[in-house]
């Protein structure tokens, strides 16, 4: 089964871009060495970090197929920071990987225990949509 | 340039979208396929996918000694991701163009749905973990 594993932040996010050089590499090597542990138990299908969200662009169609681009988000707005597909045995296993993704070292090393969203990828559409 | 195209939506979009005939959810699913097809002939599509029902989201915390704490409660006003797609672009304007191409998918009646795509670049501070 796979399952997709996002880590979420606000605009104003955990300040990553402010947190000190030492505790950045530290925690970039964790998030290395987790993608390296799923790598080697088969298990890693992807994992892929976005830039920051002052990049994030939203777009709508034009009615002459223009698109529209606008950067404007509600402050309360949650950006996905980077996320993980997992292909695992049980929404158990995709938990506890979240839980170890969660607990990422943050300023001073210290876990940041963030929210990570789980959900189930689907694998096709039904036929009735195809 | 790796651009991630992303489709969001409440609980009550989800809701309102199984409201749609089988005739309009299989014009609009068609006219995704198409995009995909294009973007393949172009050597633009790197990925595609959609999530289950944001009724199978979990959120889950690390406790202190690593054991997962989930939970399922989620605000109302919460977006939630209902599908992405990965693009390998040369331009980010050429990312817009593809988005204006799903947000212009047909809703019922055959009614563009005009759906806002989220559109971001991936980072490049650290190395891809995609196979």
């Amino acid at each position: 089964m796979k399952y997709i594993l996002m880590m979420n932040t606000m605009k104003a996010g955990q300040g990553i871009p402010n947190w000190a050089g030492k505790d950045l590499q530290a925690h970039i090597a964790f998030m290395m060495n987790l993608n390296k542990d799923l790598r080697d138990s088969g298990e890693l299908v992807s994992a892929e970090g976005l830039s920051f969200p002052d990049q994030a662009k939203l777009v709508r169609a034009g009615k002459n197929g223009v698109p529209i681009t606008d950067g404007v988000f509600p402050e309360s707005k949650e950006f996905l920071a980077g996320f993980w597909i997992v292909d695992v045995d049980t929404p158990e296993r995709a938990y506890a990987i979240a839980a170890q993704a969660s607990a990422a070292p943050g300023p001073g090393g210290a876990p940041l225990n963030m929210p990570i969203e789980v959900r189930p990828v689907m694998s096709a559409p039904p036929p009735e949509m195809m | 340039m790796k651009y991630i195209l992303l489709m969001s939506g409440t609980k009550v979009g989800v809701d309102g979208y199984h409201a749609w005939s089988p005739k309009d959810i299989q014009a609009h699913m068609a006219v995704l396929h198409s995009i995909n097809d294009r973007l393949a002939a172009s050597g633009e599509f790197v990925a595609t996918q959609g999530l289950a029902e944001p009724t199978e989201a979990k959120v889950v915390r690390g406790e202190k000694n690593g054991i997962p704490v989930t939970d399922g409660v989620f605000p109302e006003a919460k977006e939630f991701l209902l599908g992405y797609w990965i693009v390998d672009v040369a331009t980010p304007e050429r990312a817009y163009v593809i988005a204006g191409q799903i947000s212009a998918a047909p809703g019922p009646g055959g009614i563009p749905t005009n759906m806002p795509i989220e559109v971001r670049r991936f980072a490049t501070f650290e190395q891809s973990g995609s196979k």
